[in-house]
């Protein structure tokens, strides 16, 4: 049987010469709806909501990525959630909106290495190439839905629901072995 | 040095010997060769027997095109591959292989007896044979087929390899490295195109690694080959070997499987033994190249007849000479060029025997320089010899007269029918063909996806033509992606281009109608079996396959498809293209099952959910069920209990006391927006308009066909906020339903909907302390009947923590559901666990929430319903807002059938006996009718372990809400049942249990 999740403790879990696979710490997580004039939001979360699919931007400690026409996910420090609740809370009456608290939904692996891009390539059909460095998509990791942010080439965080996240870690630990026994 | 190696040939390192056994016997080779190759250097034709006749049989072919010689390989415990083609396994030291379907021995088969019974097995004969009796079919049938007919035996143990996979994007790729492949994938590497060329075999090269004496841009074929290789390399082409192009699919999507580890002595660390690789590429080359076709005529399976483009490969590229006199046999020019080389390389060749009239002089002078005697207009009619082949009779044949026969001795046949493009790649894409009238074969033509088929595969011959054409298809690819290939043009010296025909069999002086003379050698098909299926009837070739099984051995017709058809063709008397050809399917050769399953198998075949107190349940030594993807604790055993047991004290504690347990699984989505209200109304069968914030509401959802889809709590918590709750394993299938009808027909609705499921770690305590023991950590609202009503909901802080508190009951007792943000889920559980043992608090599991719902008639949706119950037959015609305008299912509601008066109803059910039920037993009303009897119902719940006082069931019966109180019947293998029709509420009625 696989490790339960509350085993993870952030920091490295595994790792090869060709990638590495690490718990991130905890933080807060919104999803975030609104449609039409944007601009009262941003005030209110002192930041600009990108408007193309798989654009982020951030401010401070926050960080937003743009997951659909109308949606983003909102990242930001724990100490921040109640702030950011009731600054959205505060405009909601003139600009409706939905924000959701899925800080419990979710964890995140960080990924890198010289061959973390190639790592993901074992689960995820996307052409990775397509997401540049900064970017994040939505997409499928072996079966679960996954939300990739690149930091750098070799670089990415992976988000998952929680009660997937021992299942697709037994296979970024396989891949991890997998690329570290090749010859590269 | 082994009896038939020549010296300076080959690529094959003969200074690293291998040693592998064969059948026991062990064998020396070189590092590079196949089983095939080192056994043929062993002068070892023979290397199994044939699946339905058990004929002694060799190799005849050199690649993954080979019907024969099919073998089992093993690698110690476990490892032990069937049906495996010696022609494409290498050897390493301590290889083990043996032949297959032969019994006691390969030399001494006693199923060669099916053999001079071979008038028996011809076409159809399973058909005509096997028909009746109907009964014989599965005891003795079947088994004796499966016994006599079959290749190897299939592994028992379980394969303690890994197979692996993965996803690859690239702009260009390229199948199949030959000349073709190599130029194609030369000038499409250009700046900011990902190239990829993959080829099955172990090293690029292709035909090149059998013709070594071509030169390009004045360089031996191989040195060229080896600096092109480099060149690619540096240009940042992806050169993947070991590499099968097994299926094309849709939108340019490509499974490659790559062998890694079959090849290695020693198995290394953490390497898997195959990767299935899923490329999508904007372009494909397909750069498979030809097939050699047998010639077809008696005897033509005798070890020893081999194709020759073969027996130049096995001298070319493993240096064996796989006869010291051989005689060649052929209708293509190719061969004489086979012929030459082996004789150049030390081989007596007994005579080339060309089929053909009209020979290209400059071969036949060659010929004649080498002392080679050439025999034009001949037909080959035999061969003798009884496990090796040891003479070929010929016959000059002259306006359609075959002649008077001679006798050549041989070692070896080499034939040659032609070459057939490899179209297979092509048609996985619905590629369309055209018959070429002179080439006797079809050409690929059209193809919906973004592809081209470059060289041989496409018609073309010698190396110079599939460089130029590999060269032009490669820069049309980059130019499709907006690119300017590489110009690149080869200069070629020593080619060996050529023509031939295509035959239908061979004519022959001898009785057609007892010649072996085969055209599918994998699975025992002769010409005389497709003529005999056209006499029977067949017109179709997709008939005539069927009814002869030419071409549906594990080669796909690789060799036999050309010839079968011109077989066919001509016993109807039409063309071939009106007859037609088969359709080639995926995979292009035999794969394992490890490299479709890759990564999914053993623990991680499918993900196992668990929720953040999983493991507090785990530790307690909870028996867990799978609902859904979730494993959830099903009963917490105590030592020497039974889940009877369990669950009894389950329930009874609950009711006495306080049970607590993990709901953390129920299915939650979070609807917000100023329209939440209005799509709520839409959506659930229940008004929602009036419920007020702090308050829930049990919600019905129906599909639109008015039946029962999923329930659940739905907690209004602010003007605009809906915290939905849905079965556990409905949640998904609740969102994509919602979502659907929220993107497709209500883009009116300015709502939002997102899954909280996994946000919540959820902790339900019910029984009468419930209160009591979680009133002391509630801060924001008292635990009051007049503060916090059942069917209230509030966000709150329990322990300190962030929760929507739910006042809810799913067992007729006081009951609470206390969300938390997962990650503190076991920490608020162990704070509950610890201050309920003053109560003496008991953790239960899905069973007993099970037992103590029915006893309240709660239903759960997927057992109590099955996709055909309205919300009337659960008699929950209370939950319907009749007032509204719309809701989900409210017109299929309104269906006459729906409406019913006899429709089968949910209600209780009490045993006269006591005794427990059946869940899923049939009801009837009368057991004395005759069998069949008319059901009128089933059993849907049924329990005895709870805190009635005897079992209690619910059940769906016809007109069920009419009949309370009468009797149905439950008829039994042993006994039938009298039970009597009750409410589906057996515990406390009035609900007064539920008051704090």
């Amino acid at each position: 049987m696989t490790a339960p999740i509350s085993s993870f403790m952030p920091g490295v879990l595994t790792a090869s010469a060709a990638a590495r696979v690490g718990f991130a710490h905890r933080c807060a997580r919104f999803s975030l709806r609104a449609r039409g004039d944007l601009a009262p939001l941003e005030a209110a979360l002192g930041l600009s909501l990108p408007d193309r699919i798989g654009q982020r931007t951030s401010a401070g400690e926050r960080e937003v990525l743009c997951l659909g026409p109308d949606e983003w996910v909102l990242h930001a420090p724990e100490s921040d959630a109640t702030a950011i609740t009731a600054a959205c809370a505060g405009v909601y009456a003139d600009h409706p909106h939905s924000l959701v608290d899925i800080s419990g939904r979710e964890v995140s692996f960080v990924i890198d290495g010289p061959r973390g891009a190639e790592l993901l390539t074992l689960g995820c059909a996307r052409d990775l190439d397509t997401i540049a460095v900064g970017e994040g998509r939505r997409t499928l990791f072996d079966g679960a839905t996954v939300i990739l942010w690149r930091d750098a080439d070799n670089n990415f965080r992976l988000d998952c629901w929680t009660s997937f996240a021992t299942h697709l870690f037994h296979l970024l630990d396989t891949g991890v072995r997998e690329l570290g026994a090749e010859n590269h | 040095m082994s009896q038939y190696r020549v010296s300076g040939r080959g690529r094959v390192d003969t200074a690293r010997p291998v040693t592998f056994t064969f059948d026991g016997k062990s064998y020396r080779g070189a590092q590079g060769d196949t089983v095939a190759s080192a056994l043929l250097a062993n002068g070892v034709h023979l290397m199994g027997r044939s699946f339905k006749y058990h004929r002694p049989r060799g190799a005849i072919a050199a690649g993954s095109e080979e019907p024969n010689a099919l073998i089992g390989t093993r690698r110690g415990s476990g490892r032990f591959e069937p049906n495996t083609r010696a022609t494409v396994q290498e050897i390493w030291d301590g290889l083990e292989t043996n032949s297959q379907n032969k019994f006691p021995s390969l030399k001494f088969d006693v199923g060669a007896v099916n053999d001079a019974a071979y008038m028996l097995f011809s076409a159809g004969f399973y058909y005509k044979t096997f028909m009746w009796p109907r009964s014989f079919w599965d005891k003795v049938y079947e088994p004796f087929i499966r016994a006599a007919a079959g290749l190897g035996v299939s592994p028992i143990e379980e394969d303690p390899d890994t197979y692996a996979s993965r996803n690859l994007h690239c702009d260009v790729l390229i199948v199949g490295a030959g000349p073709t492949g190599l130029a194609a994938a030369r000038a499409a590497a250009v700046e900011g195109l990902r190239v990829v060329l993959v080829d099955e075999n172990p090293e690029a090269g292709g035909t090149l690694l059998s013709e070594p004496q071509a030169r390009i841009d004045g360089k031996a074929a191989w040195d060229w080959l080896a600096a092109e290789l480099e060149a690619l390399k540096a240009l940042g082409v992806k050169i993947m070997t070991r590499t099968t192009a097994i299926a094309y699919y849709h939108q340019n999507m490509i499974g490659l499987v790559e062998k890694l580890t079959d090849h290695l002595p020693k198995l290394p660390a953490d390497t898997p033994r195959e990767r299935l690789w899923r490329v999508r590429s904007k372009q494909v080359v397909l750069a498979q190249g030809a097939l050699e076709k047998p010639l077809v005529f008696h005897g033509n399976d005798r070890p020893g007849v081999m194709l020759a483009g073969s027996a130049q490969t096995f001298l070319n590229r493993y240096g064996v000479l796989v006869g010291k006199r051989p005689v060649i046999l052929t209708s293509h020019d190719s061969a004489w060029y086979a012929a030459f080389d082996l004789q150049d390389a030390g081989a007596k060749v007994q005579a080339i025997v060309d089929t053909r009239a009209d020979v290209d002089a400059l071969l036949q002078s060659e010929a004649r320089a080498r002392g080679i005697a050439v025999k034009l207009s001949h037909t080959a009619t035999a061969t003798s010899g009884r496990l090796r082949v040891s003479s070929l009779r010929i016959n000059p044949v002259a306006g359609g007269t075959v002649g008077a026969a001679q006798d050549i001795r041989c070692d070896a046949v080499l034939m040659s029918g032609g070459w057939t493009p490899s179209l297979h790649l092509f048609s996985h894409t619905k590629g369309s063909l055209t018959w070429d009238d002179d080439r006797t074969t079809f050409l690929p033509e059209k193809t919906p996806e973004d592809c081209v088929i470059a060289g041989a595969s496409r018609g073309l011959w010698g190396i110079g033509a599939a460089l130029a054409d590999g060269a032009e298809k490669g820069r049309a690819v980059a130019e499709a992606l907006g690119k300017t290939g590489a110009q690149v043009a080869y200069a070629i010296e020593a080619d060996r281009p050529g023509t031939g025909v295509s035959h239908k069999e061979l004519p022959t002086d001898l009785s057609a109608g007892k010649a072996k003379a085969f055209v599918d050698f994998q699975n025992d098909v002769t010409a005389k079996d497709l003529r005999l299926a056209v006499r029977e009837g067949m017109r179709s070739i997709e008939h005539v396959k069927r009814y002869t099984t030419n071409g549906m051995a594990t080669d796909q017709g690789k060799m036999s498809n050309i010839n079968g058809l011109n077989i066919a063709s001509d016993a109807l008397g039409k063309k071939q293209p009106q007859v037609g050809l088969t359709t080639f399917r995926p995979p292009y050769t035999p794969t394992s099952f490890g490299a479709f399953a890759g990564y999914h198998r053993g623990e991680h075949f499918e993900v196992t959910r668990k929720t953040n107190i999983d493991s507090w349940a785990e530790a307690k030594g909870a028996v867990f069920e799978p609902v859904g993807q979730w494993r959830r604790a099903r009963y917490f055993p105590k030592p020497g209990e039974d889940m009877d047991t369990a669950v009894r004290r389950e329930c009874a504690a609950t009711r006495a006391s306080v049970g607590i347990f993990d709901a953390s699984t129920l299915g939650k989505i979070e609807v917000v927006g100023p329209d939440a209200v209005e799509f709520m109304n839409r959506m659930y069968t229940n008004p929602w308009t009036k419920l007020a914030p702090g308050r829930c509401r049990y919600g019905l959802l129906l599909g639109d066909d008015g039946y029962i889809r999923d329930d659940g709590v739905i907690g209004r918590m602010t003007e605009d906020r809906f915290h939905v709750t849905t079965t556990t394993g409905g949640a998904a299938r609740v969102l994509n339903m919602m979502e659907d009808y929220l993107q497709t027909e209500w883009s009116d609705l300015n709502v939002w909907l997102t899954s909280t499921t996994e946000h919540w770690s959820t902790v339900a305590l019910n029984g009468p302390n419930a209160a009591k023991l979680l009133a002391p950590f509630v801060e924001g609202v008292e635990l009051t009947e007049e503060a916090f009503p059942h069917m209230s909901c509030v966000e709150c802080t329990v322990a300190g923590m962030p929760a929507r508190l739910f006042r809810v009951s799913f067992t007729g007792e006081i009951g609470f559901e206390v969300n938390v943000p997962a990650h503190l889920g076991q920490k608020l559980w162990d704070i509950l666990w610890e201050a309920g043992q003053q109560y003496g608090i008991t953790a239960y599991g899905t069973e007993t929430m099970h037992v103590l719902r029915a006893e309240k008639g709660y239903i759960i949706v997927g057992q109590d319903t099955d996709g055909t119950v309205t919300p009337y037959d659960a008699g929950m015609g209370w939950a319907v807002g009749k007032k509204k305008p719309d809701f989900v299912g409210m017109r299929g509601l309104a269906r006459p059938d729906l409406q019913a008066k006899n429709r089968k109803q949910l209600v209780g059910l009490l045993t006269e006996d006591g005794s427990k039920l059946e869940e899923g037993a049939q009801i009837v009303f009368d057991p004395k009718q005759a069998i069949p009897m008319t059901m009128v119902g089933h059993v849907t719940s049924s329990y005895d372990v709870g805190t009635t006082d005897q079992p209690i069931a619910l059940a769906l019966v016809e007109g069920g809400h009419g009949k309370m109180g009468e009797t149905v019947y439950i008829p039994m293998p042993d006994r039938t049942i009298a039970a009597k029709i009750t409410a589906t509420v057996f515990v406390d009625p009035e609900n007064t249990r539920l008051k704090i």
